[in-house]
């Protein structure tokens, strides 16, 4: 059914006019065919203007930088702090590190330092200190799960290994120790 | 997705990569001359590219430098422990399963460093199982061939370890009963054959289907 015969005739009449097809002529068709193909962006513009179109308010944005932040913040690995507690040998911080005491004997030593993977081979980070008369130096670091390889050094120009760990060389004619952490037992090898 | 959702995705999907290059620069800024620094992030560019872990190459750089090592010896050794975790990433893949994390590979190459073959570490890993990750088993092999067990034994003891069905301290506390031993006078090899057969003794019969080179889908 249609509404059409509803109409009173003279609207009828529009509509009969309306819908008769209108042919342009080819020369017409061709100049919009080429404006319209003048005016629409490359792929690439495509893009850009759907990327910058702003499409939610200011405060969204800064709510999702803030959230992102804060996942940074709470997700990131902890990092290695200084000790609390000693430990005769290791002790579980958490799940991911250690704590793990090092100790030299070096009676003549004036100062002694522990350098490796997990400092970034500094060897001002991780100073031993002494322990007794009889040159017992010492110190305990929290390391994180893993295998590091670590010196120490003495009088700040000595690497020395350490006599009580693996060593493997270190690639450049000295050795180095090895120390591999494991959170699920709170062991060191 | 909206339009400024459609930029965090962006930054979200670049981050990691430019904050990884950013973290081998920033290591390696102001303690390294400006030649190495370059040449190592050319080399960790490379490694990342093959999947393999960057922060054992910038160790290496910091530690010949802070070691007083010259210049031209540090950049041998950096392509060294590339070429380590090349092969022992190369060898952990070749087992078959789930891509090797960047743990097992460098413990791979530590233990590759140590004197193992890319053969023992595929035999290694494919012994390992969820209760006794590939990376801690390398490590453990690592460990015992630093300290002189003979290649063959490291593995089988290693092995034998993993079958017994103990747990993981058992395996990690292998190197230090080998150093207790050697302490009180056996040769490394003693030492690791006399734990081995220990091992092989309280071996628990494994479940149809355990086990790497069985199929475990729990492999780490």
């Amino acid at each position: 059914m249609s509404h059409e015969l509803d109409l009173p005739p003279s609207l009828q009449a529009e509509v009969e006019t309306a819908r008769r097809h209108v042919s342009l002529s080819p020369e017409l068709e061709a100049r919009v065919m080429a404006a319209v193909r003048r005016r629409a962006a490359s792929p690439q513009q495509r893009a850009w203007r759907w990327l910058t179109a702003p499409s939610l308010p200011p405060w969204a944005l800064l709510a999702a930088a803030a959230t992102a932040l804060l996942a940074f913040v709470l997700l990131r690995p902890a990092s290695v702090g200084s000790p609390g507690v000693a430990s005769p040998l290791a002790t579980a911080v958490g799940p991911e590190s250690i704590y793990v005491r090092f100790i030299l004997v070096a009676p003549n030593a004036r100062e002694v330092a522990l350098a490796g993977t997990f400092n970034g081979w500094d060897p001002t980070a991780a100073p031993l200190a002494r322990a007794d008369a009889a040159g017992t130096w010492t110190v305990t670091v929290a390391l994180p799960v893993g295998q590091h390889q670590y010196a120490f050094v003495v009088d700040g120009r000595r690497w020395v290994p350490d006599p009580a760990a693996p060593a493997v060389d270190d690639g450049f004619g000295r050795k180095n120790s090895v120390v591999s952490v494991s959170a699920a037992q709170g062991r060191i090898l | 997705m909206n339009r400024p959702a459609a930029w965090l995705v962006l930054a979200m999907a670049l981050g990691p990569e430019l904050a990884a290059q950013d973290d081998v620069t920033a290591r390696l800024a102001g303690r390294v001359p400006p030649a190495i620094a370059a040449a190592v992030s050319a080399l960790a560019d490379s490694a990342r590219a093959r999947g393999l872990p960057v922060a054992p190459l910038v160790d290496k750089a910091l530690e010949g430098v802070v070691k007083g090592v010259p210049a031209d010896r540090i950049l041998p050794a950096v392509r060294t422990v590339l070429d380590q975790l090349d092969a022992a990433a190369t060898a952990l893949r070749g087992t078959g399963g789930t891509p090797p994390s960047d743990d097992a590979v460098e413990a791979g190459g530590f233990a590759l460093a140590a004197g193992l073959t890319p053969g023992d570490l595929g035999a290694i890993a494919q012994s390992a199982d969820r209760s006794h990750p590939t990376a801690v088993a390398l490590q453990v092999a690592g460990a015992l061939a630093a300290i002189g067990v003979p290649r063959a034994q490291t593995v089988g003891l290693v092995q034998a370890s993993i079958q017994s069905g103990g747990p993981v301290g058992d395996l990690v506390s292998l190197p230090g009963q080998v150093q207790a031993a050697m302490a009180r006078g056996a040769p490394p090899a003693a030492a690791a054959a006399g734990l081995e057969r220990a091992a092989a003794a309280h071996q628990a019969p494994r479940p149809h289907g355990q086990g790497k080179g069985k199929g475990n889908p729990h492999r780490p």
